[in-house]
C-alpha cells in the first residue's frame, strides 16, 4: 500500500469539495441548523397543555384542588362548565378538562377521590402532564391517610386500546409517501437535465406546462400505487387503528403525492447534479418532519416555530391524516376541509412554480 | 415562410457573463442546403445552434428561422435538433426513444422509416443503455429526424463516430438534403467540410469566412481546407 496514492485520493476529494460550496455549506451549516431547531423546539416548547377545570363540588375540597391545579406549571388552566367540555376538546382549544363532581368533597370524606378526567387523546404527549398535575394536586389530600384514588378517565379520541403506532401511524403513512415521491421526482427530473434530454425537449414544440403536467401524471400514477400499498400494509398487516373512511385517507395521500411531485420538480431547478439534489432531502424533509406535528404538537411549539409549522404543507397533511384515522373525521369537518384545501393549494402553487422555473432558455 | 433562407442570422452577439461567445455574427443558410459550421472547440458553434432553436436568446442582432424571428415555440415543430452528446433515455429501448420524440412532435407514423434510415430497425428492441456509442448516435439522429423537420440542426453529430459510420451519416445527410431538408452541421473535423455545400468558419465568436469549400480554399490561398482555415484565422488575428 502506498501512502502517497492514498493521500492523492484524499487530496482529490477535498479539492473537489473546495469548489462545491453548497456541499461544504450543507456539511457544516445543516447540522447546526437542525440541532438548533431541535433544541429550540424541545426547550422552547410550552409543554403545558390547556386544561379546563369544571368545579361542581358543593363542598370545600373542589375549590382547593382547582386552585392547586391553577398553580401547576405543568398545565394551563381555565374555568369552564362541564357541559362545554367536549365541544372545547373538539375545537382544539383544550387538550383536556377535569370535572370535580358535586359529591367530590363528600366522597373524599368517605375515603375516595373521584375526579373525572376527559382527555382529547389524539396527542398522547399532552395526556401525561394533565395526569401528573392532577396527581400532584391531590397529594396533600391523599396525605390525610387511607384515601382511595378513583379517577374516571375518558378519551374523546384514542384511548387505552391505542398504542404508539396507532398515534404515529397515521402521520407516518403520509410522511413515507411524501418523502419517497419527493426523492424519486427530484432525482429523475435532474436526470432529464443531466442526460441532455431536457435540452432536446426544450427545443421541441412541447410547452413548459406540458412537461410539468406530464411528469406529474406519470409520478402520480406510480405514487398512488405506492400509496395503496402503504395503506393496505398499515391497515391490514400492522392493524393501525382507523376510525375514518379509507377513501378519504387515500384522497389525502393523493393530494400529498401531487404536492411532493411538484416540490421535486420545482427544487430540481436549483440543483445542477444529482449530488446537489440529494442535499435538498435533509433541508426539505428534516424541518418538515420536526415541525409538522408528527412528534411535537404544533400548538405546544414556540410561537415563532408555530408560524413556520403553519406554512408547511406536511403540517396540514399530518393533521388531516390524524383527523381521519384517529378521530374519524369526514368531509363535513371544517378542520379536515381546511387541511385538504391547503394541501391541494400547495400542489397547485407548486405546479405553477415548477412551470415558471422550467426555463426554455438555457442562459 | 416564403423566405428563401432557412436561417438568417444578422449581427448576433451573445455573452455568458464576461465571456463573449458570439460577436456580431451574420450568416445565411439557404433552404435545402447542407451548411457546415466549422471551427475549433469553444468557437461558438453550439451557441449558434442553440440560438437557432431558441434555447438561447441573442443580446444583440436577430435570428430568423424558417421565416420566424427566434425564439418562437411554433417554429420548433419544423426543426430537428441533435445535441452534441447522444441525449436519450437509457432505460428505454431504441424504438421507445424514437417513439417518444415522434409523439411530442405529433409524428408517430414516421418511427419505422426513421429507424430504417439509421439502420436500427433490427435493433429496435435493444435497451439504449446496452448498445454501443455509435448505435446511440444513430438512435439520437433518428430522434432528431423522425418528424421530418424542414431544418435539421446537428451539433457535432460525428464526434466519437468511427469512420465507417461517419460515411453512413453523410450518406443520410445527402439523402435528406436531396429531399428538401436544410441541414446545419457543426464540426471541428476539416475532412467533413468538403461534404458540405457551403461553410461558415467560426473562431472566437466571429465568422471568419463563408462560402463553398472552393471559395474558402481560394480565400485562404491553399488547396488544403485546413491550411486555408488556419491562414484565414491568422489573418483575422493579425
Amino acid at each position: 500500500m502506498s501512502g502517497h496514492r492514498v493521500l492523492a485520493i484524499t487530496r482529490r476529494l477535498l479539492e473537489g469539495f473546495r469548489r462545491d460550496r453548497r456541499t461544504v455549506a450543507l456539511l457544516f451549516v445543516a447540522p447546526i441548523v437542525i440541532l438548533a431547531l431541535l433544541g429550540y423546539l424541545i426547550r422552547g416548547s410550552s409543554s403545558a397543555p390547556a386544561v379546563g377545570i369544571a368545579n361542581e363540588d358543593t363542598g370545600p375540597l373542589g375549590a382547593t384542588v382547582a386552585e392547586s391545579l391553577g398553580q401547576s406549571t405543568r398545565i394551563e388552566t381555565t374555568e369552564i362548565k362541564a357541559s362545554d367540555g367536549d365541544a372545547r376538546l373538539k375545537d382544539g382549544s383544550l387538550a383536556a378538562y377535569i370535572v370535580l363532581p358535586s359529591d367530590f368533597s363528600q366522597r373524599a370524606g368517605e375515603g375516595s377521590i373521584a375526579p373525572e378526567i376527559h382527555l382529547e387523546g389524539s396527542q398522547p404527549g399532552e395526556d401525561s402532564p394533565v395526569l401528573q398535575a392532577l396527581q400532584q394536586s391531590l397529594i396533600s389530600i391523599a396525605a390525610r391517610g387511607n384515601i382511595h384514588f378513583a379517577p374516571k378517565i375518558e378519551y374523546l379520541y384514542g384511548g387505552p386500546d391505542f398504542d404508539t403506532l396507532d398515534y404515529f401511524g397515521a402521520a407516518f403513512v403520509g410522511l413515507i409517501v411524501f418523502f419517497l415521491v419527493f426523492v424519486i421526482t427530484i432525482v429523475s427530473f435532474l436526470n432529464e437535465r443531466s442526460q441532455g434530454t431536457l435540452e432536446r425537449l426544450m427545443a421541441s414544440p412541447l410547452r413548459r406546462g406540458e412537461i410539468v403536467l406530464g411528469y406529474m401524471l406519470g409520478f402520480t400514477v406510480l405514487a398512488l400505487i405506492q400509496a395503496v400499498e402503504v395503506l393496505v400494509f398499515a391497515l391490514a398487516v400492522l392493524k393501525i387503528h382507523n376510525q375514518g373512511n379509507v377513501l378519504l385517507i387515500f384522497g389525502m395521500e393523493a393530494l400529498m403525492v401531487v404536492a411532493a411531485v411538484n416540490l421535486g420538480i420545482f427544487l430540481s431547478m436549483f440543483a445542477r447534479t444529482e449530488f446537489q439534489a440529494v442535499q435538498f432531502i435533509p433541508l426539505v424533509i428534516v424541518p418538515q418532519f420536526l415541525l409538522s406535528g408528527i412528534l411535537f404538537p404544533v400548538r405546544s411549539e414556540p410561537l415563532a416555530l408555530q408560524y413556520v409549522s403553519n406554512a408547511l404543507p406536511l403540517t396540514y397533511a399530518v393533521n388531516g391524516m390524524r383527523d381521519i384515522m384517529l378521530k374519524g373525521a369526514d368531509l363535513t369537518w371544517p378542520s379536515l376541509q381546511l387541511d385538504l384545501a391547503v394541501v391541494a393549494g400547495f400542489g397547485i402553487v407548486l405546479i405553477a412554480a415548477g412551470t415558471a422555473t422550467l426555463r426554455r432558455r438555457m442562459a | 415562410m416564403s423566405d428563401s433562407f432557412a436561417v438568417n442570422i444578422d449581427g448576433v452577439s451573445k455573452a455568458f457573463g464576461a465571456v463573449k461567445a458570439l460577436n456580431g455574427v451574420t450568416l445565411r443558410v439557404r433552404r435545402g442546403e447542407i451548411y457546415g459550421l466549422l471551427g475549433p472547440n469553444g468557437a461558438g458553434k453550439t451557441t449558434l445552434i442553440r440560438l437557432m432553436c431558441g434555447l438561447l436568446e441573442a443580446h444583440a442582432g436577430s435570428v430568423t428561422v424558417l421565416g420566424q424571428r427566434m425564439p418562437n415555440v411554433g417554429v420548433l415543430r419544423h426543426i430537428g435538433y441533435m445535441t452534441q452528446a447522444a441525449a436519450l433515455y437509457p432505460g428505454l429501448s431504441v424504438q421507445e426513444n424514437v417513439e417518444f420524440f415522434a409523439a411530442i412532435n405529433g409524428a408517430e407514423a414516421g418511427v419505422k422509416e426513421a429507424l430504417e434510415l439509421v439502420q436500427l430497425w433490427d435493433r429496435r428492441t435493444s435497451v439504449v443503455a446496452t448498445i454501443s456509442g455509435g448505435m446511440r448516435q444513430r438512435c439520437s439522429l433518428a430522434c432528431a429526424l423522425v418528424h421530418k423537420p424542414e431544418l435539421l440542426l446537428l451539433d457535432e453529430p460525428t464526434v466519437g463516430v468511427d469512420p465507417q459510420l461517419r460515411v453512413q451519416f453523410w450518406e443520410y445527410f445527402r439523402r435528406m438534403a436531396a429531399g428538401g431538408t436544410t441541414l446545419i452541421v457543426s464540426s471541428h473535423v476539416m475532412d467533413e467540410a468538403d461534404r458540405c455545400q457551403r461553410l461558415g468558419l467560426v473562431q472566437y465568436g466571429r465568422l471568419l469566412a463563408e462560402g463553398t469549400p472552393n471559395d474558402i480554399r481560394s480565400q485562404g490561398g491553399s488547396q488544403n481546407l485546413e491550411e486555408a482555415f488556419l491562414a484565414l484565422a491568422g489573418r483575422k488575428e493579425s
